[in-house]
């Protein structure tokens, strides 16, 4: 049964056209590895922000941050990391640099080494200097400005304030119309 | 004197032979863990306060730790899975079986890397094809493991943030 399964995916058109171009062409092979970056990295923020904004164990005052950190590296992850890699997957972009670095080096399959060279720079530029140099540093900002707008959370404002107790009562406060000048 | 470039050069090599899937996850999880706390703490464009700020700084080498192994654990397991199957002969791809039969459809680009030695360039066309099999397979695993990633992490990382939070809060001296 499973083995029916995998020779029907093993024999599709669909995968065996798409593992060709893969091989043949390193622009796709680099980008594609960008794209699946992007769609895992979509699936996995919508996540984070999801469970985070249900965590508990997150101080009340903390949680709207750190949600809004989540929800905004998801967003700009992927818009960026789709420009970078892509930019870097050019194959003018990447033979200038191969030309650089390795016009003199020896391969035993410089095919292979090539496509590495594609994948790896496309890699290193949307996964460590998009992802995790410039949407933090996006990101960031963006987050507090989401968490004021969508996520205002009073704790943070009126911590010296003993009557507050907690989020849970501000919106109570708010389905009865009270005190809401305080909050402004 | 051993050149920096040719190391880099055969790093390449393996690289390709490996697949991207595994080094893609360490790239990404030595990013998270290293990079983005240290930008998210000493961004110059936030005012956000700093305790927040370490709530969420936190959260990245907590979850990379988590993800990085939970991913090498699984991966490992599929890899070997597949290489079980494909050595049984139980994993045959269309077009590498249509190359086997009419060596023409061999692509251009492998016959030359291969010195148009066809058992060789045979060889190499289902490697490849097995190799990004693997990497497909692996990146829907890797997805899938964010589930059980994120269970775990949202237990430990609360805590390790309220440790940290508190004790930079005790070094404070009190205004």
């Amino acid at each position: 049964m499973k083995v029916n399964l995998l020779n029907k995916i093993t024999n599709s058109e669909l995968v065996n056209k798409h593992i060709k171009k893969a091989i043949t062409d390193d622009t796709f092979a680099a980008k594609t590895l960008v794209t699946i970056n992007v769609a895992k990295d979509v699936f996995a923020y919508g996540a984070r922000f999801k469970t985070t904004m249900n965590n508990k164990e997150i101080p009340e005052e903390r949680r709207p941050f750190v949600a809004a950190m989540d929800l905004m590296s998801g967003i700009v992850t992927a818009a960026m990391q789709i420009g970078v890699g892509y930019s870097l997957a050019n194959p003018k972009f990447q033979n200038k640099i191969w030309d650089k670095c390795f016009k003199n080096c020896q391969f035993k399959d410089v095919v292979a080494a090539k496509k590495g060279f594609s994948q790896i720079l496309a890699l290193i530029g949307s996964t460590v200097l998009a992802e995790r140099i410039l949407v933090p540093l996006i990101a960031t900002p963006a987050a507090e400005v989401v968490e004021k707008k969508f996520f205002p959370h009073p704790i943070k404002k009126l911590h010296t304030n003993p009557s507050f107790i907690s989020f849970a009562d501000f919106e109570k406060d708010i389905a009865n119309n009270k005190n809401l000048n305080t909050f402004v | 004197m051993p050149n920096i470039n040719q190391r880099v050069a055969t790093s390449l090599e393996k690289f390709s032979q490996k697949g991207g899937e595994k080094v893609s996850n360490y790239v990404n999880a030595a990013g998270k863990a290293l990079i983005a706390p240290m930008i998210i703490m000493h961004n110059p464009f936030t005012k956000e306060d700093e305790e927040s700020r370490k709530w969420a700084a936190v959260k990245q080498p907590v979850e990379a730790v988590i993800t990085i192994a939970m991913q090498l654990a699984t991966l490992g397991l599929l890899y070997k899975g597949i290489d079980k199957l494909i050595s049984k002969g139980k994993i045959n791809f269309k077009y590498v079986e249509e190359a086997t039969k009419d060596v023409s459809k061999i692509p251009q680009k492998i016959m030359e890397a291969c010195n148009n030695d066809v058992p060789k360039a045979l060889k190499m066309y289902k490697e490849q094809y097995n190799d990004i099999f693997k990497d497909r397979v692996g990146a829907v695993l890797s997805a899938a493991t964010y589930i059980p990633v994120l269970a775990v992490s949202n237990k430990i990382y609360p805590k390790l943030a309220k440790k940290l939070v508190n004790n930079k809060n005790e070094s404070k001296p009190s205004k």
